[in-house]
Parts: structure tokens; C-alpha cells; sequence
């Protein structure tokens, strides 16, 4: 198991890659005589769903925010994957710096120490590699999603690793006990991040393909063990092929949906928006806390869009600042305007900064005021869950005022959504970063706090597979029965790594309460 | 005593000698209680295995009885069939001795679940199960009834609380003692009869009630866990009062396939074959069922009751407006009685007659035998071990419905592994298991012993994991060599047809890789073949085969001098050259699965207060399930991938210490 094996690994990659690039077509014909080898990786191609090579990947840090992270790869095309990320395979053993690349689209993820360990002189005696890449959830999160893509790779199992290292022989017993607590955390917040899943929109449409697809599979189970001496309905297979086209093209939808994904990659839109001189730029420069707009007095300093990328708690964001909303007579200022509005209107998150001292002092008439004043800087974008009213420049009110601003926004029950600041004391900064977290971590879509990106990353690779699977359905239905169910059975079984394993009783169940089976 | 009854076996069955060596002998290596198809697999397997085994029956006529339906096989069931047949056992020639209408289930479906079956002569069938099992050597049988058990304390060396080495006979007939015993009682463990409002004692109508004492055994001295089930017969209908012009008649195949390997015809003439007929319940049925229900205490009952319909009654309560299928099935070449199979019921016999005059064909029909239920008593399996002895009882086997099953198949396949295991105990060999990734039975017998039932538990193919590498078409290759070469259940003479034939489908298979052509030369080759392919792919032989239309004939007519020599295999060529790139998929799914069974779990392990870092949850249920292995471990609910680990690493831990006091981990027997 050296460089050797790796080198051949990567040719059949290559093959592999060929082939889907219809460049195989040449390549064939070129070709006089075809080894029983190739034909036997085309079959492979033909009927396999995924990854029979059994490659498996994760981060292996630990979870939360950390400077380094490591992603770990074990498996026989650990080689391709190093090759497909870093273009090359480095020397074994010793740690590289590479920039790590998108293998499809090409695109930059990150520079990064690159480990490569051939077999079985490695962690779980297997091929594996260790890429320690900057801790951020996009670099992570954009890794795994890269790793992801490649043939016959796919997330481990909690416990993985280890089991690979016991089975090869490679573990300590007190190695096995210390990374079994680790594996031990890491479930226990899965298994937590999954019951809060299967309470929101997300686990109700995973919950909803799982039945689904559980009885269509118990369907066609029920047709091949008992239509021979029960009555059992003929349209019944016509009713799973017409299911399985439904959960595909759901399953589908929802995999190119790639925004919250993309959020992740590129970072979080956040605008920040108001009138002339409310304090944006102010604002900017606190949270970047690096002065990189230019504050004045002046109303209308700022008349471009600034941009900052910045990391809140974890998340990618793009900070931008723009221009004061006014009616202007000056051109370059109308542009400003203009920007400014346009980018509020794709703001993933809008800051609507609002000068304190330009409330009404009437007390009874600064609701009104204040939601007309967030229309007309929203415009167009009227959901309040884009958007973080800011009250700015709270120290240049006496207490008195701020107590009755508070008491009339706690009577409307809006006291929450606003956030009193002052840019100029840093009060109340804390409650604001809070409440942007809280923001982001609902705009990029995961529940699980400390990695954000790992569980897309699996939950897209089985959605991923659950759908090859259910092709291979579609594939057999008229030749054999029996591989069309199993791309079902396989279908579920990648669908039950993220909803639960579904066993042959559950699938008895359903067969039962819907069919009447004899003795 | 017993020279006295093993006299009247000589005379019941006139034709065959018995070994008289054995008369006097009181001590046996097995004992196998019961004659049923569990009972007689086991004697036959354990004698097969080389021990001195006794069969003790009630009745020596009922061996080899088929109790309820005269048919054998069908979709899963034959699976079992055709593995007891690769392991040697009897089922599989019996029924090609037996069959009087055969069929292929499941044609249409691809071949990894076609299930071959057969309509049975209850008599030829019972004929040759018991002069099979007087021609085998080593095996004696002795018609009596069990009283008791004999139990003692354990071995101290070898897990367990108690052993039993022997029974005592009913009416005074004495101890009999062995090193190991095979239970195999059926429906007779406190088994009660249910008819109309009433109810009797007894496992079978016309059979004396027994075990009572057994019952007491098992439950009062062993401290096993028992359950309650419950199953049905149908009653028989006399044949010329059916008018069969009301029913849909179906044919047998005209080219039967017989379920043993070493047959290469059935017994009887194809073209002499009976055929079935098909009929359907009406509104009437129902009728007749709901105004019935006041008495029919068997149906009252049904408090928890299984997922499927086991009656007539269970499937109108169930399924009302449905209709359901009737199948008038053949008892034999000269009985004069039809099978309904579909039509289990528990009510009174005048009732009964009513029900059947409502269906279609069976408006003029008279009953012979009513119809009845059972209820019985049967040992939670999980109480076993994957060699089907029980966990706290030394020399215990259990198999058949005492475990929970239905079927003939099912408790045949039992009966052989348990009497393979008591054979090998008693000759103080190693215990063996069947992995579930290599048969059917090694499904059945996991499921069982790891998580038990709630029901009486029926094989489907759906419960196997790896159906397109388990197939009743290469049974032989994954069971015969192993029976021979370690399990030693085997016949030589099996074991070498075995090979010729493993050896010919491989040479034939590497024959179709070593034939590549493009697919234009292929079309040409074959011109009525549709190949989707584009014109310059290079297809293999093999390959070919997988399409639907091309069949091995086909191309060995092609390339006669590198195929026609495996004309032989045409069919098996055909379908292993179809599934074996999934099976290839899944090797490595199995491989894992072997991996994590190969690493036993003591069973005497303390879950509840083991020094590793486990949930009180997982303790719970490792504690209540006691798997035997790790992967038996890993596929209970509940379990998580860190338990697994720290399991793994405590097995690790003890192999260790173990392994410096010589002591071998790996057998717990």
C-alpha cells in the first residue's frame, strides 16, 4: 500500500472522471481491446449508487469555533481526494502547504497543511489524509461540501475512524476509550441537533420523504413476497412509480436550492441603511472595530457602498455601509442613493440605523414615526425578519426620554425587535451582537451551533445518494424487481442517516396495516 | 420397557430393520423430543453429524405428518428449502419425492426471490421422512412421551445455571440420559384447542395433550421466560362436492424444477401433476363471520394478536368489503379431500359449514374435518444462543415453534442447526452460527435470538439484508462446502457434486468476461436482441447476460467450443452473471457486518455495572437483549455508534486478559 496503490487510485478517478465527461466515447474507440477491468468499473458505474469504495471523511477537530481545523479522510480513494483538492499528492508523512480547490468548480477554499498517510501506516491502517484547514464554518463547511462531491466519498459515521483503527489493529485501549467520550459528545449533540430538527420545517419535510418513501418501499416488498398467494392490487407498482418520480423531483428541488448553503460560502449580505448622519458609518467602524469608513459630522460623508467582510460569531458576514437615504440634488450623492437602495432590496440582513434624537417627542406619535421611518428605508423589502431596527445615539437622549420610548415600544410589544445603542459609549453592543447571532444563525439555516457546517454537508451528501438510489429504481422496474427495490431499500438507508435507520419491522408494519396477509 | 416400544415401531413402519445395538442402551449422545419437521431435521442432522441420537415421538405414524397445509415452499420459504437441502437435510428430497404439483412463485420477479413450491401427498411425504430416518445410521426412535427433564447444576467450567442431562419417560418408562437434548414440541407446550365457544388441552386434534411436565420444567425449574401464541387450520373439504366449474383452475409448471440439489427430477410424472383452483370470499363470508362472533371464544381472545390476518375471521374484522382469495389445494393422488387454504377458522362446526356454502365453488361443498385453533406456549427465544441452546441450560436445544415460528420450513431449519449443535456439544466440539449474511436460516435463527417476537415469526425475503447474493438458486454454494468442511453435516458424496458445479459456473463466468466484442459485432451475433448500447461499446459476455432476452444457450450456440460445455448451468450462469455486480456492491457491506459478528460478547457480562463509559439507557437494553456479538449489538434500536466503541474496546480488554490464562474468548459454549 504505497504511493504506488495511490497512483493507480487516481487513475481509475481519472477514468471515472473521463467517462462522465463524455470524453470516454474517444477514448473507446481508440481503443482495440477492452480488459475485462474496464468493463467490470463501467458495470460498477452502471449499477452502483455512490460509493462502494467506502471512503469516508469528517472533521476530526472536534466541534465549535477553532483557528484549525481537521478534516480527516480514511479510505482507498484518499489519494484522489488529496489529488483532487490540492492537484497533487504531497510527500507521505510530511505536512505541505497547498491552497485547496473546489475539484468542480475550481474555486479557491482555502490555503492549508496537507497530510498524506499511505496504508496501513496511518491512524486507521487504511490510505487517509489530514487537511488542517482555517477553522471558519464557510472554509469547513466549503471542504466538506468539496469532498462530498468526489465518487465514492462520503461522511463518516460517528465512531467511524475508530472502529476502522480497531478493526486494522491501530488502537491503544486507552486511545480507544478517550476518542470514544469524543465520538460520545459528538452523537449526543447530534442527537440533540436532530431532535430540534425534527421540530422545525426542515425535519417535517425529511419526516414527510421518509414515510414516503418507507411505503413505497414497503409496497413493492409487499408485491414480491406475498402477490403470488394474497390478493394484492396490480396498480400498486404504478402508484410507487409515480411516488418515487414525486420524491425525486422534491428531493432535487430542494438540493439546487443551494441559498442558505451559499450564505455560508460567501457570507451573510448584512446592509447597513438609514438617514443622513443616524450613525451607520459609526456602526460599521464599531463592529469591524477598525475605522473603515470615514465618520464626520457631515451628513451624506458616506456616498459609496463600504464593504467589510467580517466573522460573527462564527458566521461569514459581508458588512456593507451605504449612503444616507435623502432626497439629493447632487448627482454623485443620487448614485449613492441609488446603490444604497438597490442593496438593501438583496440584503440577506438589513441594520436600519435611526437617529434617537430625531423621534418626536410627543411621546404618543413615535411608533407611528417610527414605523413609517423603517418603511420608507426598507421600501421594497417589507419583512421585519430581514431586518434589525438599530435606535442609535441612545446617550445624546436623557434617561427620562429613553424610558418613554422604551415603555411606548413594550406596549406595542415590539421592544424586542429594536436594539438601543450608542456608538458613541458602546452601550448596548453586547444585546446587539447577540441579536445579530441569533439572526445569522437562523439565516444560514442550521440549528447545530457549533458546526453549522457539517451536518449540511452530510445531510446533502445522503439527500445526494438517497436520489441516485432512487434512480436505480426507475433503472431495474422492468428488468428485475428485486435491484429495483433494492435502489430503494438503498434510497431509505441514505435517507435513514439523517431521519433514522429504518429497519425490515417498520417496513413489515406497513405492509401489514395496509395489505391483508394470511397465515 | 423401551425394547417393548421399539418393537411396535418395528411393526408400525414393517418394511425397514432398526439397529438393535442401541436397544439396550440407555445413554445417547441427543435425544430429540418430538417428530415433527423441527424433530425429525434435528435427529436426522445430529446422527448426520456422527452422534448417537434417539428421537422420542408420541406417535410414530405422525412423524413426518404435515399437520395443516399439504404444500411446501413459496416466496422465502423456499429459500429455507432449498439451504436445509445444501446442509443434507431431509425437506427438500422429501418434497421432490412427495410433490404432486410444482411451481416456480414469483417469475416475473427476478430470480434472487422466486419461490419454489409444491403441493404435497400428505402420505408419501410422511413415508419417506420416516424411512429416510430409519436407513440413517446412528439414529434410533422411540414412540413414548416425556415426562420430565432432567436437570443438574452447571458445569462450573462452562457458562450456565443448570444442565440437563436426560428425561424420564411418562407411565413409568424410565430414564433416559444424554450429553444433549433438542426440544422440539411444537404447538404441544400447554397447548389448548379452540372450537366454537369451547376449548380443550391438546397441541393437536386427535393427538393426547402432553407436556405438562415439561411445561413445569422449562418454566418452574429452568426459570425460562414463555409467551402465548396462537394459529389455526382450516377445515378440510370433501373434494366431490366442490363444483370446480365456479373457480379458476391453475396449472402446475409443465417443467417442474425439484427443490433438492442432488435431484435432477421430481418423483413424479410432470404431466400427471394435480392442479389448484382459485376461488374468492363474498359479502356472505362476512356476514356469516360478524354474526358468528358470540361463539367464538378463539377470536375473543385476540387481545394483542399478530400484524397479519392468521383467519378467515382475523381478515373480514380487519378488512371488511374486501375480497379475499381461496385456494382449493390437493391433499394427495388419492385423497379425497381439498385444502382451503385461506379459510383458518375458529367457530362452531355447523357455522363453519355455512361460511365455506357462501363462496363460490363451495356452495354445495360438506366438511370432513372442521376447522380449529391453538394456542400454545412457547420459550421466548432471546433466552437462546445463536446455536439455538438455551443460554442458562447446559445441553438445552430448542427449535421449531417452541421458539415462536410458524411453518414447516422455518422449524425444519431450525430443527437442523439445533440438531447439528446438540450433535457437536455432545461430541464436545465447538458450537457453530449461521451468519445472516449467508443464508436465510442465519436471518431467521438472528432475528430470533436477537430480538425475539411478538408474534409467530414467518420468513419473507424481505427480512434479509442481502437478497440479491441469498438466492435459492445458489444455496448449494453457500451452505454444501461449509456443511462438509467445518459443520460436518454433509454427505461426501453431496460435497463433491458441490464443487463440480462451483468449479464449472466459475470457468463458465470467466469464459463470458474472456468473450468482448462491440455491440455492432454483438447485434450481428444476436439479431433479434435489442442492445441499447451505442454501436462501439465493448460489451463482455457476461455483460450480455444481463440483458433480459439473452440467454446463455444463445451465446454458448454463438462460441460453442468455449460455452457448450456449460450448457448444463444455462439457468444459473444466466442469473449469477445478472446479480453479480450487486453482489459485488455488497461484499464489502457483509464483509463489515462479518467483521463486527466475529467479535463475541461474553454472556455473563454485568451491562448494568460494567466499568465503561455506557448511557443507563444502553445498559438497559444490552442488559435485556444480551447479544452475542458486536454486530448483534450494533443492530439493536437504541445503540449508539459510542456504546459500540466502548463494547469493542471491553471485548479487546478481556481478550487480552483472557488470552494470558488460556482461556478462549471466542467460544462461550
Amino acid at each position: 500500500m504505497t504511493v504506488k496503490t495511490s497512483f493507480r487510485t487516481t487513475a481509475v478517478f481519472y477514468a471515472k472522471l473521463f467517462r462522465k465527461m463524455h470524453f470516454i466515447r474517444c477514448w473507446r474507440r481508440s481503443a482495440a481491446v477492452i480488459t475485462s477491468r474496464r468493463s467490470f468499473a463501467v458495470k460498477r458505474q452502471l449499477c452502483s449508487v455512490g460509493s462502494e469504495d467506502d471512503t469516508v471523511f469528517a472533521m476530526s477537530s472536534g466541534q465549535g469555533r477553532c483557528g484549525v481545523a481537521v478534516v480527516r479522510v480514511s479510505g482507498p480513494a484518499s489519494a484522489l481526494a488529496v489529488c483532487s483538492l490540492t492537484r497533487r499528492l504531497p510527500a507521505a508523512r510530511t505536512a505541505s502547504l497547498r491552497s485547496i480547490i473546489h475539484p468542480q468548480t475550481k474555486e479557491l477554499l482555502d490555503r492549508g497543511l496537507v497530510l498524506w498517510f499511505p496504508g496501513p501506516r496511518s491512524f486507521t491502517g487504511e490510505d487517509s489524509a489530514e487537511f488542517h484547514i482555517h477553522g471558519g464554518p464557510a472554509v469547513i463547511n466549503g471542504v466538506l461540501q468539496a469532498l462530498g462531491t468526489l465518487p465514492g466519498l462520503r461522511p463518516a459515521e460517528a465512531g467511524e475512524f475508530t472502529r476502522r483503527a480497531f478493526f486494522a489493529g491501530k488502537l491503544d485501549l486507552t486511545e480507544v476509550e478517550g476518542l470514544g467520550d469524543l465520538i460520545h459528545a459528538e452523537t449526543e449533540a447530534q442527537r440533540r441537533q436532530a431532535l430540534r430538527q425534527m421540530a422545525g420545517d426542515l425535519g417535517r419535510v425529511y419526516q414527510d420523504w421518509r414515510e414516503r418513501l418507507k411505503r413505497c418501499l414497503a409496497h413493492v416488498e409487499a408485491f414480491i413476497d406475498f402477490s403470488e398467494d394474497e390478493l394484492i392490487e396490480d396498480g400498486i407498482l404504478t402508484d410507487v412509480d409515480t411516488g418515487v418520480c414525486q420524491l425525486q423531483t422534491e428531493m432535487g428541488n430542494h438540493l439546487s436550492d443551494q441559498r442558505r448553503g451559499e450564505r455560508l460560502r460567501s457570507g451573510v449580505q448584512v446592509v447597513i441603511a438609514g438617514s443622513t448622519n443616524a450613525g451607520k458609518s459609526s456602526l460599521l467602524n464599531m463592529l469591524t472595530q477598525r475605522p473603515a469608513a470615514i465618520v464626520s459630522p457631515t451628513a451624506g460623508t458616506t456616498r459609496d457602498v463600504v464593504e467589510v467582510p467580517l466573522d460573527i460569531g462564527g458566521y461569514p458576514v459581508l458588512l456593507s455601509d451605504t449612503a444616507g437615504l435623502r432626497d439629493t440634488t447632487d448627482s454623485v450623492e443620487q448614485e449613492g442613493v441609488r446603490r444604497a437602495r438597490q442593496r438593501v432590496e438583496q440584503a440577506d440582513l438589513t441594520l436600519a440605523v435611526v437617529d434617537l434624537t430625531q423621534l418626536p417627542s410627543e411621546p404618543g406619535l413615535v411608533s407611528v414615526f417610527l414605523r413609517g421611518h423603517l418603511r420608507s428605508i426598507l421600501e421594497q423589502t417589507s419583512d421585519r425578519q430581514q431586518c434589525i431596527p438599530i435606535l442609535n445615539k441612545s446617550d445624546l437622549i436623557s434617561t427620562e426620554q429613553n424610558h418613554s420610548i422604551r415603555a411606548v415600544l413594550e406596549k406595542d410589544g415590539d421592544v424586542a425587535h429594536f436594539s438601543f445603542l450608542s456608538c458613541h459609549t458602546r452601550d448596548g453592543l453586547e444585546e446587539l451582537l447577540t441579536l445579530l447571532q441569533d439572526r445569522l444563525k437562523t439565516l444560514c439555516g442550521d440549528p447545530l451551533a457549533g458546526s453549522p457546517s457539517l451536518t449540511q454537508t452530510r445531510h446533502r451528501t445522503h439527500l445526494q445518494k438517497c436520489t441516485e438510489a432512487l434512480h436505480q429504481y426507475h433503472q431495474y422496474r422492468d428488468v428485475d424487481l428485486v435491484l429495483a427495490a433494492e435502489g430503494l431499500r438503498l434510497g431509505l438507508s441514505s435517507l435513514g442517516r439523517i431521519t433514522g435507520r429504518i429497519g425490515a419491522e417498520e417496513i413489515l408494519d406497513v405492509i401489514f396495516k395496509d395489505f391483508c396477509i394470511g397465515k | 420397557m423401551l425394547v417393548r416400544r421399539l418393537r411396535v415401531l418395528h411393526k408400525a413402519l414393517g418394511t425397514c430393520s432398526i439397529q438393535v445395538a442401541d436397544v439396550h442402551t440407555q445413554h445417547y449422545d441427543v435425544i430429540v423430543v418430538g417428530g415433527g419437521h423441527a424433530g425429525t431435521e434435528a435427529a436426522a442432522a445430529a446422527s448426520r453429524t456422527g452422534a448417537n441420537t434417539l428421537l422420542i415421538t408420541q406417535k410414530i405414524q405422525t412423524i413426518g405428518a404435515l399437520s395443516c397445509n399439504p404444500s411446501l415452499g413459496g416466496v422465502g420459504k423456499g429459500h429455507l428449502v432449498k439451504e436445509i437441502d445444501a446442509l443434507d437435510g431431509l425437506m427438500g428430497r422429501a418434497g421432490d419425492w412427495a410433490g404432486i404439483h410444482f411451481s416456480i412463485l414469483n417469475r416475473s420477479k427476478g430470480p434472487a426471490v422466486w419461490g419454489p413450491r409444491a403441493q404435497l401427498d400428505r402420505g408419501h411425504y410422511r413415508d419417506f421422512i420416516q424411512s429416510e430416518l430409519l436407513s440413517t445410521e446412528r439414529l434410533t426412535i422411540l414412540e413414548g412421551s416425556v415426562e420430565d427433564l432432567l436437570v443438574s447444576a452447571a458445569d462450573p467450567d462452562k457458562p450456565g445455571r443448570h444442565k440437563v442431562y436426560g428425561i424420564r419417560l411418562a407411565h413409568g418408562g424410565g430414564e433416559i440420559h444424554s450429553r444433549s437434548m433438542v426440544l422440539t414440541t411444537g404447538t404441544f407446550l400447554s397447548g389448548s384447542l379452540f372450537m366454537g365457544p369451547h376449548s380443550s388441552p391438546g397441541g393437536r386434534m386427535g393427538d393426547p395433550p402432553s407436556c405438562v411436565g415439561l411445561s413445569y420444567s422449562l418454566k418452574e425449574i429452568l426459570g425460562l421466560k414463555v409467551g402465548r401464541l396462537r394459529t389455526g387450520t382450516p377445515p378440510r373439504i370433501i373434494k366431490d362436492t366442490i363444483d370446480f366449474s365456479c373457480t379458476e383452475i391453475r396449472l402446475p409448471d409443465e417443467k417442474p424444477i425439484p427443490f433438492s440439489f442432488i435431484n435432477a427430477h421430481i418423483h413424479c410424472k410432470p404431466e400427471e401433476q394435480l392442479p389448484c383452483f382459485l376461488t374468492h370470499t363474498t359479502p356472505g363470508v362476512e356476514r356469516v363471520v360478524n354474526e358468528s362472533l358470540h361463539v367464538n371464544s378463539h377470536i375473543h381472545q385476540d387481545t394483542k394478536g399478530p400484524r397479519y390476518c392468521p383467519s378467515i375471521e382475523s381478515k373480514v374484522l380487519r378488512f371488511p368489503g374486501r375480497r379475499h382469495q381461496v385456494w382449493l389445494e390437493p391433499e394427495g393422488w388419492t385423497s379425497d379431500l381439498m385444502y382451503p387454504q385461506g379459510l383458518s377458522m375458529t367457530m362452531p362446526p355447523d357455522t363453519q359449514l355455512c361460511l365455506i356454502r357462501e363462496i363460490p365453488g363451495l356452495h354445495k361443498a360438506q366438511i370432513h374435518t372442521p376447522g380449529y385453533g391453538v394456542q400454545y406456549d412457547f420459550v421466548c427465544p432471546t433466552q437462546l444462543y445463536p446455536w439455538l441452546q438455551v443460554k442458562s441450560t447446559q445441553g438445552l436445544f430448542l427449535a421449531g415453534q417452541i421458539n415462536g415460528t410458524t411453518g414447516y420450513e422455518e422449524a425444519a431449519a431450525q430443527g437442523l442447526w439445533a440438531g447439528v449443535n446438540a450433535g457437536r456439544t455432545s461430541l464436545s466440539k465447538v458450537p457453530l452460527s449461521l451468519s445472516r449474511t449467508q443464508s436465510y436460516i442465519g436471518v431467521l435463527i438472528d432475528d430470533l435470538v436477537g430480538r425475539g417476537v411478538n408474534e409467530p415469526y414467518r420468513m419473507f425475503t424481505s427480512r434479509s439484508e442481502f437478497r440479491t447474493s441469498l438466492r435459492p438458486d445458489n444455496a448449494d454454494m453457500r451452505l454444501t462446502p461449509r456443511g462438509f468442511e467445518e459443520i460436518g453435516c454433509v454427505s461426501q458424496q453431496r460435497y463433491n457434486e458441490a464443487l463440480r458445479v462451483k468449479k464449472s459456473l466459475n470457468e463458465a463466468l470467466s469464459a463470458l468476461r474472456s468473450v468482448s466484442l462491440s455491440a455492432t459485432r454483438w447485434k450481428n451475433i444476436l439479431q433479434h436482441v435489442n442492445i441499447s448500447e451505442t454501436k462501439s461499446t465493448i460489451l463482455s459476455g457476461e455483460e450480455l447476460l444481463q440483458y433480459k432476452d439473452v440467454s446463455f444457450q444463445m451465446l454458448a450456440s454463438a462460441f460453442p467450443e468455449l460455452l457448450a460445455p456449460y450448457l448444463e448451468f444455462s439457468e444459473r450462469i444466466k442469473v449469477e452473471a445478472l446479480y453479480h455486480p450487486h453482489c459485488e456492491k455488497q461484499r464489502r457491506d457483509i464483509e463489515r457486518m462479518q467483521e463486527e459478528e466475529s467479535l463475541y460478547l461474553p454472556q455473563d457480562i454485568d451491562y448494568l455495572n460494567l466499568p465503561v463509559s455506557l448511557s443507563k439507557e444502553v445498559r438497559e437494553i444490552l442488559d435485556s437483549a444480551r447479544p452475542h456479538t458486536l454486530g448483534a449489538a450494533s443492530r439493536l434500536p437504541g445503540i449508539t455508534p459510542a456504546a459500540i466503541v466502548h463494547l469493542l474496546n471491553y471485548v479487546q480488554r478481556e481478550k487480552k486478559r483472557n488470552h494470558g490464562t488460556g482461556k478462549d474468548v471466542s467460544c462461550f459454549g
